[in-house]
């Protein structure tokens, strides 16, 4: 009853009133908030963005997706083979199937589409790839430089959704910010960066995967994506009726979330990892010891019983615990030991005062901790603070904002420690953070090591297979972590939330977060 | 000694007695911060957390389990001593400009008043936020950030005063007999337009303590632990169903501070009789 | 007339070249690169180099300021670097939410504002009087964001009569209007407050009490009207406060406009979007000084005569 008078009152001022830029709900009209950090994604150009929000798999269908449990599922390839030494391979692509703006999608599309990744920041996505060779209208075989057992798993991200390259070209600098077109169940009606996207639904679609029960178009007519980088203000805005789905809920609010009538909160395994990198090459961080008992000062259990209320994991390694690599020797996984941490401290020299502050030869430990805008960063990293100084460290907090941290990073300033997460779940994530080829940024360690290099170079293009891909990652994930370059934190898990009275959204995710496959299946009440 | 006499008289009158009280208090609380508080401000508690209004934490705490009102007493110390000290610098800054100008006249006068002139209809937040993105972020520039703010108010004001009593006789005379440029302005023309300066700058001083909150808020103020009313309310938008102490009471300490210094000036203006010529420019 | 607003409009050319030397500025003054932020991980000298000639910053500072003023007067404001697209087309999609903020607040400060204010002359020295004063108190030193924290958590979440965030519709205003509104009357009420009692003092007032034209008609009639210029004098001069308690506003409700646009940008160091929303405030304030200036004229013709 209160939100029939809200919309009402909604409804008689806007029809009074000159501004009218949205519209009161109406039918299978849908409203969802994006995951808090997808809030800014400045395009949808899958090619150059590297920063990309779930819209975009509504827009673009991917070649394969993945499910849950890892496995691919044909979309646009419907079957693929490749060699034994994995040095070629074939893809079947699926017949019938044109682009928004009309034009054919087949194997021309596939040999315009790979070579577009050569010198964007996504170039490593397909880099293994020699050269991509028609065989005919719905076959293409690609030659490989080097095994590549990584492509699909590539292949299945936001970043290889398939663009039309007539649309593309003709677009040029503005394709993605002024118009984005696909072969998705989505087209882009209108969008507007940081504040919202409006997609319509593509009646023509008939590509569904395996992983939905849907292959036609989608339920839902119009689908509205807010972004609202505040985590309060989208709870609110679902609990008023303002929107009908959050992608992302923020651990506070979960019980609040739950206890609420009308409700549904679902929670599912996390693919995000809160760590602290560490700088090796600026003191006191270029002592091994010192690294050590920073890390080992993070008091993980504290932080995910008080923080989270238990919910998630701690993280003790680099990696999600969903990843094989992840399986680490138990000895090498980092755990807090604040005892070992201040005995550390000791040996390399710091010696504690009385107020239990440390200094060496005059010079008094204080450090910069880096973090960045936004409420979770800033209370884990305020906690992160308190932790440091219980052994004898004193971090001052510098707090910047997403987008400017990285250049800051690429200044290669005299940082230190940061509290930062990634998104990711592949393995080779080890090889974007801790390259010696990216020092700075994306290598905000500063590391390079001589044996980490071997490593590294033999997991990204020495493996022939995926288990042994697997074997050499895991090999690499060791050493990193006998070298102390970062802190692990915490593994958080992700849930959504959307209003029982509104929409029906099924309840096996058939893929690791919210995406393309399960929004064909979303019914609206 | 007549200076604190006069003051007495002020708040001995109702709305000065109260003003003044309320004054003392948070002056008492930015001095003696650590013997005042009941707790270490930047002491966690995580599992006490967010807990409400009681017996041991009269505030509450807030979501690190930290002492609410032990924090808004050491934010009264960042809040008054960022807003003093900035101020202050511009108040004298602005003194020395305005006197100079209209002093001197000619060129000088003229290039001081076209920039007055220019950020005087700029409000202040936006001059501020302009000069944080040159010098960035932190206390310090907070301080510089809202002294240039504020800069164009009191070299207006001066200069208006100045003016005013350059073509006085007596002062006329003085440059006639000779004097120095030095002896008549601080000598002569300073200390009779030092009054509305000083009580303007008591009331900016006011505006000052809403722009460090509000520049705390967006989270370009003091770094934490360290506490401000401002940074305070920032983190607490989160836990505004959950602990909604954590921006009630932050937000009140800057009315309440703010309101008495409004009254106070008031008094003053009123007891000094120069709403006149605080109303000249 | 039309003399006066084109005499007017001429005086504002040297403070908006002023304005823009400080606003281009900027981005030079800021230390760091801004090439870093737009060049990819791992690109290469050639790649820099090519960056560094396509924005210009390899020619002569003044070179790059009559470029970027002749674009600028064009419309042209150049690039975003983290939102990758036109500056004017990022202004262009905030500024009618600031308008309609803006021009709302502007109202509704004028018309509550001079009616509390006038009220408050009339029954000057009585509860009504104290209420109002007390209202102006509060309005005027309560900062912005945190009366906008307490609006939302009465008017949106307690009651649920208006949206929490966003503009997506008309209702979204209300709470907004109202959190820059609330420092805007108590300015106005006090201004009229102080006028009306200034020239009820006047002796023409008292010769109309003497002639027995009843007091509501001389309140209304004569006092009001004459204490209307002093209203307007303000109220264009803070045209710019009202733009400023936007800022903070349009960040407490996540509003689209440009203070919003400021703040983002500003914590990201995106500078051409920076200058851009400052250039387009600056000539807003700008505006509302000219339009002031354009009302006085029109109640008092004695400065259109002094413009001569």
């Amino acid at each position: 009853m209160k939100i029939f008078a809200r919309r009402l009152l909604a409804g008689a001022l806007l029809s009074s009133t000159f501004l009218m830029s949205g519209f009161a709900a109406v039918a299978q009209d849908v409203t969802m908030v994006l995951p808090a950090r997808e809030v800014g994604a400045p395009t949808y150009d899958p090619i150059r963005g590297t920063k990309l929000n779930v819209a975009t798999t509504l827009i673009y269908d991917r070649m394969m997706l993945q499910d849950a449990d890892q496995s691919f599922h044909g979309q646009l390839a419907t079957e693929w083979s490749v060699t034994e030494d994995g040095m070629e391979w074939v893809f079947k692509l699926r017949p019938g199937v044109s682009f928004h703006d009309g034009e054919p999608f087949n194997a021309a599309t596939i040999a315009w589409w790979i070579p577009k990744f050569a010198g964007t920041e996504n170039a490593f996505m397909t880099e293994a790839i020699a050269s991509v060779e028609i065989i005919d209208d719905l076959t293409v075989k690609f030659t490989m430089k080097n095994p590549d057992p990584n492509l699909l798993s590539n292949m299945a991200t936001t970043f290889m959704g398939v663009p039309s390259p007539k649309a593309y070209d003709a677009m040029g600098d503005g394709y993605g910010v002024t118009g984005a077109v696909g072969t998705g169940p989505f087209k882009l009606e209108s969008f507007t960066v940081g504040q919202e996207t409006v997609l319509v639904r593509n009646d023509a679609y008939t590509s569904g995967s395996a992983l939905s029960e849907n292959k036609g178009p989608a339920h839902i007519a119009r689908l509205t994506f807010r972004e609202i980088a505040d985590d309060s203000t989208a709870f609110l805005e679902l609990k008023t009726g303002g929107v009908d789905m959050l992608l992302s809920v923020p651990a506070d609010f979960r019980t609040t979330m739950e206890a609420e009538a009308g409700l549904t909160v679902v929670t599912m395994p996390g693919r995000e990892l809160f760590y602290m990198p560490i700088n090796t090459t600026v003191a006191p961080f270029d002592d091994i010891k010192v690294r050590q008992a920073a890390a080992l000062a993070v008091n993980q259990p504290e932080i995910l019983a008080n923080l989270y209320g238990g919910i998630g994991a701690v993280a003790d390694t680099f990696l999600t615990a969903a990843l094989l690599e992840g399986k680490v020797k138990d000895e090498l996984r980092i755990s807090y030991d604040p005892d070992r941490a201040k005995a550390l401290l000791d040996e390399a020299g710091w010696v504690a005062a009385a107020d239990g502050t440390r200094s060496k030869d005059g010079t008094p430990m204080t450090v910069k901790l880096w973090t960045q805008n936004g409420t979770e960063f800033r209370r884990i990293t305020e906690v992160i603070q308190a932790q440091l100084a219980a052994v004898g460290i004193t971090a001052e907090i510098t707090v910047l904002d997403p987008a400017s941290i990285n250049d800051e990073y690429k200044k290669m300033t005299e940082h230190q420690l940061a509290v930062r997460s990634y998104s990711y779940e592949n393995a080779d994530i080890l090889d974007w953070f801790f390259s010696a080829e990216r020092l700075g940024y994306p290598n905000v360690s500063m590391w390079t090591d001589a044996v980490a290099e071997e490593l590294r170079i033999k997991a990204m293009t020495g493996s022939r297979t995926w288990d042994e891909r697997v074997v050499n990652f895991t090999a690499y994930h060791e050493y990193v972590l006998t070298q102390f370059v970062f802190a692990p934190i915490y593994q958080p898990v992700q849930s959504y939330a959307f209003t029982t009275d509104a929409l029906m959204v099924p309840e096996v995710i058939r893929s690791t977060r919210v995406q393309s496959q399960t929004f064909l299946d979303i019914m609206v009440k | 000694m007549s200076a604190l006499r006069f003051l007495w008289g002020v708040a001995r009158t109702p709305r000065g007695a109260v003003s003044a009280a309320v004054l003392v208090l948070v002056i008492l609380c930015a001095l003696f911060a650590p013997w005042l508080a009941p707790y270490d401000y930047a002491i966690q508690n995580l599992p006490g957390a967010n807990t409400s209004p009681n017996a041991a934490h009269w505030m509450g705490t807030d979501e690190f389990g930290r002492d609410l009102m032990s924090r808004i007493i050491h934010g009264a110390r960042t809040s008054l001593s960022v807003a003093i000290t900035a101020i202050g610098i511009s108040v004298v800054a602005g003194m020395t400009l305005g006197a100079m100008a209209g002093y001197f006249g000619g060129i000088f006068d003229r290039v001081v008043t076209a920039v007055v002139d220019l950020t005087w209809s700029f409000p202040e937040i936006l001059i501020a936020l302009l000069l944080i993105a040159i010098i960035g972020t932190g206390t310090e520039s907070i301080i510089i950030a809202i002294a240039i703010a504020y800069l164009a108010q009191f070299t207006r004001l001066t200069r208006a005063q100045v003016m005013a009593l350059r073509s006085e006789t007596y002062v006329e005379a003085t440059v006639n007999l000779g004097a120095g440029h030095a002896h008549v302005i601080f000598r002569h023309l300073l200390p009779n337009a030092i009054t509305p300066v000083i009580v303007a700058g008591m009331l900016a001083t006011g505006d000052a303590i809403i722009l460090e909150a509000t520049l705390g808020f967006f989270g370009l103020g003091a770094q934490p632990p360290t506490p401000s009313w401002g940074a305070m309310m920032s983190s607490g938008t989160a836990q505004i169903f959950i602990a909604p102490w954590i921006i009630l009471f932050p937000g009140a300490a800057i009315a309440v501070t703010v309101i008495a210094i409004n009254l106070f000036g008031d008094a003053l203006i009123d007891a000094l009789d120069i709403r006149n010529r605080l109303r000249e420019v | 007339m039309l003399l006066f607003i084109v005499k007017r409009l001429l005086l504002l050319i040297p403070v908006f070249l002023a304005i823009s030397v400080v606003i281009f500025m900027l981005v030079h003054l800021v230390p760091g690169d801004p090439i870093d932020s737009i060049l990819r991980v791992g690109a290469t000298p050639a790649e820099r180099a090519a960056l560094v000639a396509r924005y210009g910053l390899d020619q002569p500072i003044l070179t790059q300021y009559v470029t970027w003023f002749g674009k600028m007067v064009l419309g042209d404001l150049g690039d975003a670097i983290i939102l990758r697209r036109p500056v004017a087309d990022l202004i262009a999609m905030n500024l009618p939410h600031s308008l309609a903020l803006g021009s709302l607040a502007l109202v509704f400060s004028t018309v509550v504002g001079i009616t509390a204010g006038a009220l408050a002359a009339i029954f000057r020295d009585t509860w009504f009087d104290r209420g109002v004063m007390t209202l102006i108190l509060l309005g005027s030193t309560v900062p912005s964001f945190w009366l906008g924290l307490l609006m939302i958590m009465l008017f949106a979440v307690t009651l649920g009569w208006f949206p929490v965030s966003g503009a997506r519709t008309a209702s979204a205003l209300v709470l907004p209007v109202l959190t820059i509104g609330l420092g805007g009357v108590a300015l106005v009420a006090r201004v009229t407050r102080v006028a009306m009692m200034d020239i009820a003092r006047r002796d023409f007032v008292m010769m109309l009490h003497a002639k027995g034209v009843s007091r509501w008609r001389i309140e209304l009639g004569s006092v009001l009207r004459h204490a209307m210029m002093p209203v307007v004098t303000i109220l264009s001069l803070r045209i710019g406060w009202i733009l400023g308690g936007a800022v903070a506003v349009e960040f407490v409700f996540a509003r689209p406009g440009l203070g919003s646009l400021l703040i983002t940008s500003l914590n990201q160091r995106d500078y051409p979007v920076v200058q851009g929303c400052l250039l387009m405030l600056a000539i807003a304030v700008m505006l509302g000084t000219l339009l002031g200036d354009i009302l006085q004229a029109m109640m008092d013709p004695r400065i259109r005569e002094g413009m001569k």
